[in-house]
């Protein structure tokens, strides 16, 4: 479990990160994306209708025991995590679109995530000591939202400062993440090496499945490929130190022991995965961003 | 050669200037050379923000005209006094649009030496090639391409380097994230190779500077500078042969930027903001945004590299552009950015094109879109460039390059240099207070192109009674079919209405019958899902085009040879055709 001190500082590295998040957020952004919200809509369809249904099953089929079963559930019901970003960003996906999704679905988590969990929770038949109380994850999540409002402040006043802790905010995503690897596996490695291969499998499979769903669901709703590529990555990529903190915050012991290790390892190897993806995906965007630069106008799109 | 003279020497365009706001008479010289312009202006507009450089997170370094005026000055003090430099001597710069850029232009002229602009994306031969034609003693490069520099400094008489970042003067913060991300991820930022030329950082070079002259000195360099000396030395030729420098005379761009001015007038004035996403050095972006935008104290905006056009989105988001510059490929790519579309910059008064002509498709949309009309123009680096411009207001007319700024003379002829009648085609010649001296050390190449002060283009084009004139195509280009002209563009034209083409270029090859005949390369459209097959093109042609100008060959490649600005390169295409030829004997 982890220290009151060290769940002190994972409360501030969250503010630092949604600092951050909303310093990557301009007004225009929203207004663009209310727009065209067709992306949005599919983001977060597959964000709170597919990722927590994922965590579900797949609890479900393994035949997880219920402190796991609330992890991997509580980790597939979260918003998206900012690193996807990053990712984004580096994957040469649609920056925008990923930002509004992180976003939006951060909003939407007061209402949906305390549903989600309940719902689900209760659907596979976790209850009493386990279940999570919806008021815990609503009042961390309400919370949350100052530093978001203010990073979109500093980020209208001074661009500068604004790009900088966007940067941080992302930085830090990973950084809490390598947090838990120093401060949480030395001190688990025993029960890290009890753990079965279906723990494993359902850790890196929630955001392996999520990803290639994603990307599927926005495909089949006609998204072009780099909008898809984005909304795979932000679907996959789940706000890991957000499971944690909640987790934290509302179970002591023991039982936090158990509930946290779901949401320590999906963090842990989402890192390896997305970034594998990534590398992937940003080859195909400079591809295609090369070839539209060169593209004929459309005289079609001249005529609408 | 009558009533033809006086057909062009009447300057029928004149007609147009009154409905346009453009003064029939440019202004009295108010500079005694590009130096003074810069000093008036940095005086003038002390307090103002000069130039902004935004890399596409949004990071972003400014500097305003005191701060320009000062460190420009610190920058000719460490050319004459640290690196020893003469009035005349050469100094080249290798630099993307970044801050470094205009402090390091500036301070070449108040030193009295002579600008070499040089394209960074340079191989090593063809940086080798421009230093030593130019005899430039000091280059100042960007460290992303300061590996470049150990082939390229034992082959020059380079006694100098001066190493600048692209976020060279930002913040402290920001200079380190970006220069971090260069390193880290990007890994652009290659060690720099031991060299036998001492090697110094702008930052470096500016504090030696500041050290070793005082302003007054500085002024004492440039004050009497004559304006007929040199300002610069921009080579050229890329698309016809060898790489020559062109010696613009610090009078000739001063008044290509009157005559710039005089034509954008009706939509200057207050806070103008330009974006500059085209590179510095080449001479569209230098004369038009670099130095006119500068005299009326506009603020910059810089993007060191647009490409892909997403680099824009936060430099167009957080500043109030009035004024865009680009070239097709530019405008056309914005307009395929869902952020650009959804949120067109709603300051922009006027957005200019150059470099290769415009598409009437994208000009249209472009309209639509941002509410302003793209005004295409003509120039050419000998004419530091602008000859023609399509009017801000009143009549624009559609592919047309335009009438000729104030204090221009142009005329189209014949091959024996007579003028043509009204609607023929000729040769396009110019002759301004913008034309060239000549090309640096190649008087035999001046002497082709400047005959008795006018300046051949080997541009053909026509002009309409109103005095409008329209590129038809370029004289050297021509194909010349069983004694017929063909014009490359026509039948590249034509090719491009099949929707199957993406860009087609067209040369001609050796015929045993025809002389010459028609080959078409073409690169196909990645839109369109269907084969595309040369009877197809052949069919397509016939519905168009008259039997001689129809291709006899076609040859299908992925991409077409271009220039950094997007030109397609002819002279690259009749090059490979020499080879083809040369190898096997005539049919």
């Amino acid at each position: 479990m982890l220290t009151p001190l060290e769940t002190q500082l994972l409360g501030v590295m969250m503010m630092v990160i949604m600092l951050g998040m909303g310093a990557s957020l301009t007004f225009r952004d929203f207004l663009i994306a209310f727009k065209k919200p067709k992306g949005v809509i599919i983001g977060i369809v597959c964000q709170y209708g597919v990722m927590p249904f994922i965590g579900y099953l797949l609890a479900v089929v393994l035949g997880l025991p219920p402190p796991l079963a609330v992890g991997l559930i509580l980790m597939g019901c979260m918003p998206g995590g900012t690193t996807s970003n990053i990712f984004t960003y580096f994957s040469k996906g649609v920056l925008a679109l990923s930002i509004m999704m992180t976003s939006v679905s951060t909003l939407v988590a007061v209402v949906a995530v305390p549903a989600l969990v309940a719902f689900y929770s209760g659907l596979a038949g976790v209850t009493g000591e386990f279940a999570i109380p919806a008021a815990n994850v609503a009042q961390v999540l309400v919370v949350l939202l100052v530093p978001t409002m203010l990073g979109m402040v500093l980020r209208k006043l001074n661009p500068n400062i604004g790009a900088t802790i966007e940067l941080i905010g992302s930085m830090l995503g990973i950084a809490v993440i390598l947090f838990l690897v120093v401060s949480w596996v030395p001190r688990n490695y025993q029960l890290l090496l009890q753990t079965p291969w279906s723990v494993f499998f359902a850790a890196i499979g929630l955001g392996l499945f999520g990803m290639l769903l994603g990307y599927w669901l926005a495909r089949g709703l006609r998204q072009d490929g780099n909008r898809s590529r984005t909304i795979s990555l932000e679907t996959g990529i789940q706000n890991g130190p957000l499971a944690v903190l909640i987790v934290t915050l509302t179970f002591q012991g023991e039982m936090q022991q158990q509930v946290l290790l779901v949401p320590v390892l999906y963090s842990l190897f989402i890192v390896l995965t997305s970034s594998a993806v990534t590398v992937w995906y940003r080859q195909i965007a400079t591809r295609e961003a090369l070839a539209r630069d060169a593209a004929k106008v459309r005289l079609g799109a001249v005529a609408a | 050669m009558t009533a033809e003279s006086t057909l062009y020497d009447a300057r029928p365009w004149q007609q147009a200037y009154p409905g346009a706001g453009i003064p029939a008479a440019l202004p009295a010289p108010r500079h005694r050379n590009l130096a003074h312009l810069v000093h008036s202006a940095c005086e003038k507009h002390a307090a103002r923000k000069a130039f902004t450089t935004v890399v596409p997170n949004g990071m972003n370094g400014t500097l305003t005209y005191a701060q320009v005026g000062e460190m420009s000055d610190a920058f000719a003090a460490y050319l004459r006094q640290v690196c020893g430099l003469q009035a005349g001597d050469r100094v080249a710069v290798q630099l993307p649009n970044g801050l470094a850029y205009p402090v390091v232009a500036f301070g070449v002229f108040k030193a009295g030496c002579v600008l070499v602009n040089t394209n960074p994306l340079y191989t090593p031969s063809e940086t080798i090639h421009q230093l030593n034609d130019s005899g430039a003693q000091v280059l100042v490069i960007v460290d992303m391409f300061a590996d470049k520099l150990a082939e390229v400094v034992p082959k020059t008489g380079l006694r100098r380097v001066v190493l600048a970042g692209v976020s060279e003067m930002f913040p402290a913060v920001p200079n380190l994230v970006v220069r971090g991300v260069q390193r880290v991820w990007s890994k652009v930022l290659p060690p720099i190779p031991p060299l036998a030329v001492p090697v110094d950082r702008f930052s470096q070079a500016i504090s030696q500077g500041r050290a070793s002259a005082d302003a007054a000195t500085v002024r004492s360099w440039w004050f009497d500078l004559p304006a007929t000396d040199i300002a610069a030395l921009q080579y050229t030729g890329g698309t016809t042969g060898v790489s020559k420098g062109a010696m613009l005379t610090h009078a000739n761009m001063l008044a290509n930027i009157d005559q710039v001015l005089a034509m954008g007038k009706s939509h200057m004035g207050g806070d103008e903001c330009v974006l500059t996403a085209l590179p510095l050095y080449h001479i569209f972006a230098f004369t038009a945004n670099l130095l006119c935008f500068f005299e009326i104290g506009a603020r910059n905006v810089l993007v060191p590299s647009p490409r892909p056009v997403q680099n824009l989105q936060r430099a167009i988001e957080n500043y109030p552009i009035t004024w865009i510059t680009g070239v097709n490929t530019l405008f056309n790519g914005l307009m395929n950015e869902e952020w650009f579309t959804a949120f067109p910059p709603k300051h922009l008064k006027a957005a200019i094109a150059g470099g290769t002509a415009l598409h009437h498709a994208v000009a249209e949309r472009w309209q639509r879109i941002t509410g302003t009309r793209v005004a295409e123009g003509f120039g050419l680096t000998e004419c530091a460039p602008v000859v023609t411009f399509n009017p801000m207001s009143g009549v624009a007319k559609p592919d047309s390059i335009g009438i000729p700024v104030p204090g221009t003379d142009v005329r189209l002829v014949d091959d024996n240099g007579v003028p043509v009648p009204q609607g023929e085609p000729g040769e396009l010649i110019v002759r301004g207070p913008q034309t060239m001296l000549g090309y640096w050390q190649r008087p035999a190449e001046t002497d082709q192109v400047l005959r008795d002060g006018w300046l051949y283009t080997g541009d053909v084009a026509v002009m309409d009674t109103q005095g409008y004139f329209r590129i038809v195509d370029r004289k050297k280009d021509l194909v010349l079919v069983s004694g017929f002209n063909v014009y490359p563009n026509e039948v590249e034209d034509a090719l491009a209405k099949m929707d199957a083409v993406l860009e087609a270029a067209v040369v001609g090859i050796p015929d045993g019958k025809t002389g010459e005949a028609v080959r078409a390369y073409i690169a196909k459209n990645p839109d369109f899902t269907g084969e595309l097959t040369k009877e197809a093109v052949l069919a397509h042609c016939r519905t168009l085009l008259t039997d001689y100008k129809v291709p006899k060959s076609i040859v299908f490649r992925d991409e077409l040879p271009k220039t950094p600005v997007g030109k397609i390169l002819r002279k690259d295409l009749k090059a490979e055709v020499k080879t083809e030829f040369a190898k096997r004997p005539q049919a």
